[in-house]
């Protein structure tokens, strides 16, 4: 139904220490999208070879509906704005000031007073050297940057990073806004779980390099919970509990109940039922919960 | 709606007294579907109220905005919801044969999910009835 702002298929990228993928992934225009996992599973490496920073070995990608990687790539790139996740050093002799009227040149669409509004929105001063910024709004000023064009994709590289929660909440705000005309979209990584509960409306996992799988995120958190399970009868064998449809995890628990992680709460509450189990309690998954079980499954930890 | 950060206002939309229980079994598109409707049939919100934007929403109740969008058309196609294209999403005219509808389903919900409780502590039908009368009593003689 959705186009897709971006598509990567059969992307695999192998150097001697880390290899990547094969990682096929799309994201939906109009929507956002955050890709979730631990340090070195592949989230920034994913986001250079979108922006043609580096070549994969094998797979196609496309932005925005170009190609990555053949022809000119100006059209679309002017159409991106790219946060990475650590500031470059070698630009904290220059003022904010001058970065801004250098990148500016680059687009046709800078929109001057948008600039000036975020800066005013973050309370960013601009005639500060970068070297001189703190951290927090160091973040703020690059963000403003990557905004003022009026991309129609954000690539997000931990945008949060170094920021106070004030100056979150406002990032949190505006990339609402951003989002409201409806056809822009947001590539987000983050190991932040409210900044992930707050924006994202997909979720992808990764790990080590593979993408464990992407899940609407309302549906993720309504399917995966803790069920506490009571057997029909004291003492009924919980062998076969583990095959049940959805059961990722199960384990003792007091009073004779048997807690289970469940993928799929409906599905296993309704075989559950059927074993003449009952459910005493049930509880839902964080983020992190989640990703720790999948990767446990993956035998990745 | 059409709000972004292209525009310098700083409008603030209709906020909605919608609650979300995240650790309830009901799917959260259910939880929000629900409420509106409510609040809609009972008049709380007027015919003709501009709704916030689907991403608004989806901000406010710090969910998808596939969720919202859910409920918006499901709104829509039961004729409680106008979106107009390029505006926004509206609330529509109410029906009185609705609202007497409505007026029941939300305490029938509520009483049912009553009972549902007595039967997870395993209370016998006799015990819950007197429960609920008991209830009643208090409540009725308190107002």
């Amino acid at each position: 139904m959705e186009a897709n702002a971006i598509t990567i298929s059969g992307v695999e990228q192998r150097h001697p220490h880390f290899r990547l993928g094969p990682v096929d992934l799309e994201v939906a225009e109009g929507f956002v999208t955050a890709i979730v996992g631990p340090n070195g599973s592949g989230k920034s490496s994913t986001f250079r070879l979108l922006l043609d920073l580096a070549k994969p070995a094998v797979g196609r990608m496309t932005v925005l509906g170009y190609p990555v990687g053949e022809g000119d790539d100006r059209v679309w790139k002017r159409q991106i704005g790219y946060l990475p996740e650590d500031s470059s050093q070698e630009e904290h002799y220059l003022r904010g000031s001058e970065k801004a009227a250098f990148v500016r040149q680059w687009y046709p669409d800078w929109d001057v007073n948008l600039y000036q509004d975020l800066l005013r929105r973050f309370e960013i001063d601009d005639s500060l050297k970068l070297g001189k910024m703190s951290k927090g709004m160091r973040r703020k000023f690059e963000l403003a940057l990557v905004l003022s064009h009026k991309p129609k994709l954000l690539l997000l590289d931990e945008p949060s990073s170094g920021l106070d929660p004030i100056a979150w909440k406002a990032m949190i705000e505006l990339l609402h806004r951003y989002m409201e005309p409806g056809d822009r979209t947001i590539l987000m990584a983050s190991h932040i779980v409210d900044e992930v509960r707050r924006l994202a409306d997909y979720i992808v996992f990764m790990v080590r390099g593979q993408v464990l799988g992407k899940y609407e995120k309302d549906e993720l958190f309504q399917r995966w919970q803790v069920l506490f399970a009571i057997p029909g009868e004291a003492g009924a064998s919980s062998a076969s509990l583990p095959a049940l449809p959805g059961v990722v995890e199960t384990e003792p628990a007091s009073g004779g109940m048997v807690r289970i992680v469940t993928e799929h709460a409906e599905e296993t509450e309704r075989a559950l039922h059927g074993m003449g189990y009952r459910i005493s309690s049930r509880q839902i998954l964080t983020l992190d919960e989640i990703l720790h079980a999948l990767m446990r499954r993956g035998a990745y930890v | 709606m059409g709000r972004s950060i292209d525009d310098n206002e700083e409008g603030v939309s209709v906020w909605l007294p919608i609650n979300i229980n995240e650790n309830s079994p009901e799917p959260l598109y259910h939880q929000i579907e629900v409420q509106l409707r409510a609040l809609i049939v009972s008049g709380q919100l007027a015919e003709g109220t501009l709704l916030p934007s689907i991403r608004e929403l989806a901000q406010m109740l710090k969910c998808s905005v596939i969720t919202v969008r859910r409920v918006y058309q499901d709104l829509e196609s039961e004729g409680l919801l106008r979106t107009r294209q390029g505006t926004g999403t509206f609330v529509a005219s109410v029906q009185e044969e609705d609202r007497d509808r409505q007026r029941t389903a939300s305490v029938i919900e509520a009483v049912e999910a009553a009972v549902d409780a007595a039967k997870r502590v395993q209370l016998t039908r006799e015990e819950m009835l007197q429960i609920m009368l008991r209830i009643l009593d208090e409540r009725w003689k308190e107002s």
